[in-house]
């Protein structure tokens, strides 16, 4: 190999900001190479892509309406799995928990929904939703503290899990699921939405679902949780270093359990939201958030702000893509997909070289003398080479089991 | 710092959003208190009304939500896209311009709902939903737009207005082909015919189309069984192939027939020598030396119809239902919504023409049904004259219940409510 890989000291943000433009360009050039070979016009394909189809829509207010829906689990979701990524516990069974949490969100529904209040339905819902999501979650955490059993390997594998176990209820006829439609010949979902739904605050025509609303509180709370309590100094000491916080006299399994229940809680409460607002469960219903979330929360550094900002703009790309390929014949949702797939690669790839830069091997010169040299600090603190590796694996098998759920539907 | 003044400029666009999409809509409306009659749309229908009373074609916005891929090149999604690109460009209109297509859709409230927010969002006069899951989201946002057209397929829900059903009387085609396929079977002189199914009495559609197809094998030959094995998918090529090998194999049948997405069936039965019934569109070219008949849908024939009667509305949706004269489109051999390729003259039995041309008068003039309690049989004079003889007798599954007494009425609704889960007498089903 003539070249090699080192990690960089620090990148000053108008560099990191010139990599990301120079990366999102190159996949847009791309896309647009092939839009016109199918003879779509790229610039009115972005244009539509990127305004979400608002512009001259008669019903613009709902395509907003809709594009919260999106972003609102999404964030959610990001932000939940930030707190375990901080913890370096990857959690990438955000998928599982989700659904595992909007199974326990309908269930409620559908057992409580008709006798008791709207109100206390949807505080129960949240409730159910948390703690089984977060049982879900944390007895991964649990088993990791007791045997070191590997989290990413158990928590992707109970994605699948859940994903059966809601396609079972799905598929299954019988008087004792309360899941499905009574009145239809065929097994589909019923609806709970009389019983229980968000309400939202409506602004013209425009409707603000509260949960959106609560989910911006969440986001700030989970800021302060992270920065300013002792909690969020022990995730990120556990982070750092675990013989560090153990030195200190920190409960690292304590802290590690407490930490995940919170993260597949949040997760659960995401989900009891998304089920609380579509009124009605899907096979399909965690939108991909527990893939694409490990994307946004990696993309923003797991700050909280960051990911708030990342979740927004994927969610346009992600909403937008859709809106527009609605427009173009030869554009197909799985076309709209790749493009969105080119764009998140191009800004990984950017996310890359902030970090690192790659030098020509001049002799045989060994690349971990090479990394130790240029960053001394790497030497202090044993985990931080690991710091960019892990979690880009974990981003990446995301990304792949990501692809192959959307493939298998 | 800075990530907390892009979070401030972030929410900051947020609620200039907000109140942009707020003040617009409320421009557009002329105000919140009013928006129940839906005002802009109103008006314009008052200019067209005034004008022609009915929409220009070229004026007219077309929506579809697929279940598959818009650019697929065979199976459910493509026939339907073809049926309608087929029938727009019957009627003089431009595909390119006036055709918005949401594709890949699960059946999942959430997910349809929000396709149908993006078609109404780009303009489209008329929604065509084509898979059965759809219909709880039609139902529920035909009210929400009164002023926007629905067209849901294979469902049975709808509305006096501006939202109806669509679906086809496949179950006539299937027993014209079976009669073929009877017919051949007594030619080969072996009473197993064989059939690859999507799925068997868990859905209608499946269900309707065997118990079609049986009860035209049987008409001609009484004797014949069905052997039905399913495939627990609406698309799965390589067990398409295998289980139709396997009913060639191991049970001995002479003909294929299929409700699968592709025609692999036709092939398997083309590869080991024997015939074959295709399904959905005319599989001749596939298996040429298999293929005796396919049994065949004609969807253009529904959306040119639905199309122009969406224009006959002249921009009042409402009229929709009463454009279509009535709310269930349930059309059949008489429309030509559905019915059987041209028989393949190098192997088709002889005389098989005579047959389906006495039957099809039988179900065009309205005076049979298939699933009736009138069963048909056939005699067939020196000269290949064929005479239709109707003898009453019970509809009877294949457990022994009767499910149409002597000389009853047909049940074909049991299609489209998706009540018909029973197999017809004769079909025996063979594990998976």
């Amino acid at each position: 190999m003539p070249f090699h890989v080192i990690k960089r000291d620090s990148c000053p943000l108008s560099k990191k900001i010139l990599y990301y433009v120079i990366a999102i360009v190159i996949a847009l050039l791309i896309g647009a190479a092939i839009l016109a070979a199918i003879g779509v016009n790229p610039l009115s394909y972005y244009f539509n892509m990127a305004t979400m189809g608002m512009v001259g829509n008669r019903i613009a207010y709902k395509a907003f309406e809709n594009y919260l829906k999106v972003f609102v689990p999404l964030v959610l979701t990001s932000v939940a799995l930030s707190f375990a990524f901080k913890m370096r516990f990857w959690n990438i069974g955000g998928e599982g928990q989700f659904i595992m949490g909007s199974l326990a969100a309908a269930f409620v529904a559908f057992k409580f929904g008709p006798v008791l209040p709207q109100p206390l339905t949807l505080l129960l819902m949240c409730v159910g939703a948390v703690v089984v999501a977060g049982v879900y979650g944390c007895f991964v955490a649990a088993l990791k503290v007791k045997f070191g059993t590997n989290e990413t390997l158990l928590t992707l594998m109970l994605n699948y899990i859940a994903l059966y176990i809601i396609i079972y209820f799905a598929n299954t006829a019988g008087d004792w699921n309360i899941f499905l439609n009574p009145n239809s010949a065929r097994t589909t979902f019923g609806s709970f939405a009389e019983y229980a739904s968000w309400p939202g605050i409506p602004i013209g025509r425009f409707t603000l679902n509260i949960c959106v609303i609560f989910t911006i509180i969440i986001c700030i709370i989970a800021h302060i949780y992270l920065k300013r309590t002792k909690h969020g100094y022990e995730i990120a000491v556990v982070g750092d270093s675990p013989n560090s916080a153990r030195y200190a006299g920190m409960n690292v399994g304590k802290i590690i359990v407490r930490t995940v229940f919170l993260s597949a809680a949040l997760i659960g409460l995401a989900a009891a939201f998304k089920v609380g607002t579509a009124g009605i469960l899907s096979t399909a219903i965690t939108g991909n958030v527990g893939w694409t979330g490990v994307i946004v929360a990696w993309l923003a550094k797991l700050s909280t702000g960051g990911i708030f900002i990342v979740s927004a703009l994927i969610s346009i790309l992600n909403y937008g893509s859709t809106v527009a390929a609605s427009t173009f014949g030869a554009v197909d949702a799985n076309f709209a997909n790749m493009l969105q797939g080119m764009i998140l690669f191009a800004v990984l790839v950017a996310d890359f070289f902030c970090r690192f830069r790659l030098v020509r091997t001049e002799k045989a010169v060994p690349a971990a003398a090479a990394v130790k040299a240029d960053a001394p600090e790497a030497a202090e603190i044993p985990a931080a080479p690991a710091e960019a590796e892990i979690p880009a694996d974990a981003a990446e098998a995301a990304a792949q089991a990501g692809e192959e759920v959307s493939n298998e539907q | 710092m800075k990530k907390r003044i892009l979070a401030l400029l972030l929410s900051c666009a947020m609620v200039v959003g907000l109140a942009a999409c707020g003040g617009g809509s409320s421009d557009n409306g002329g105000g919140a208190a009013d928006n129940g009659s839906a005002p802009a749309p109103a008006a314009e229908d008052a200019e067209s009304a005034g004008e022609a009373g009915s929409t220009d074609l070229a004026d007219l916005t077309v929506g579809a939500i697929y279940i598959n891929g818009k650019n697929d090149t065979a199976g459910y999604t493509y026939q339907h896209s073809n049926g309608i690109i087929t029938a727009m460009r019957n009627l003089g209109m431009d595909v390119d311009s006036q055709l918005y297509v949401v594709d890949y859709v699960e059946e999942d409230y959430d997910a349809v709902c929000q396709a149908i927010d993006t078609l109404v969002g780009e303009g489209c006069d008329i929604i065509f939903g084509i898979s059965f899951g759809y219909l709880d989201a039609f139902n529920d946002k035909a009210a929400e737009y009164p002023d926007v057209i629905f067209s849901h397929g294979t469902g049975y829900l709808c509305n006096d207005t501006n939202f109806n059903n669509y679906f086809g009387r496949a179950y006539q085609a299937r027993y014209l082909a079976g009669i073929v396929a009877g017919l051949k079977s007594l030619e080969e002189g072996n009473n197993n015919i064989g059939y690859v199914a999507a799925f068997g009495t868990e859905y209608a559609e499946t269900a309707s189309g065997i118990n079609g197809f049986a009860m035209g094998v049987r008409a001609v030959n009484p004797d014949a069984t069905i052997y039905v094995k399913e495939l627990g998918a609406w698309g799965d090529e390589p067990n398409e192939y295998a289980f139709a090998e396997e009913l060639i194999n191991s049970y001995n049948c002479c003909v294929i027939s299929q409700h699968c997405d592709s025609a692999q069936a036709m092939i398997a039965a083309a590869d080991a020598g024997v015939y074959g019934c295709g399904y959905n569109s005319d599989m001749t070219e596939d298996a040429p030396t298999a293929v005796l008949t396919s049994a065949v849908w004609h969807w253009d024939v529904y959306y040119q119809t639905a199309i122009e009667a969406a224009a006959a509305c002249g921009g009042d949706a409402s009229q929709f239902v009463t454009q279509m004269g009535g709310p269930a489109y349930y059309a059949g051999l008489a429309e030509g919504f559905v019915g059987y390729a041209p028989l393949n003259e190098a192997i088709a039995p002889a005389n098989a023409q005579a047959y389906l041309d006495a039957v099809s008068d039988l179900i065009i003039s309205g005076e049979w049904d298939v699933f009736s309690g009138t069963a048909l049989s056939f005699e067939e004079a020196e000269d290949g004259t064929v005479t239709v003889v109707q003898t009453p007798a019970d509809l009877v599954d294949n457990e022994g219940n009767v499910i149409v007494e002597a000389g009853g009425p047909s049940v074909e609704d049991s299609v489209i409510t998706g009540t018909m889960d029973w197999f017809v007498e004769g079909v025996q089903d063979v594990a998976g």
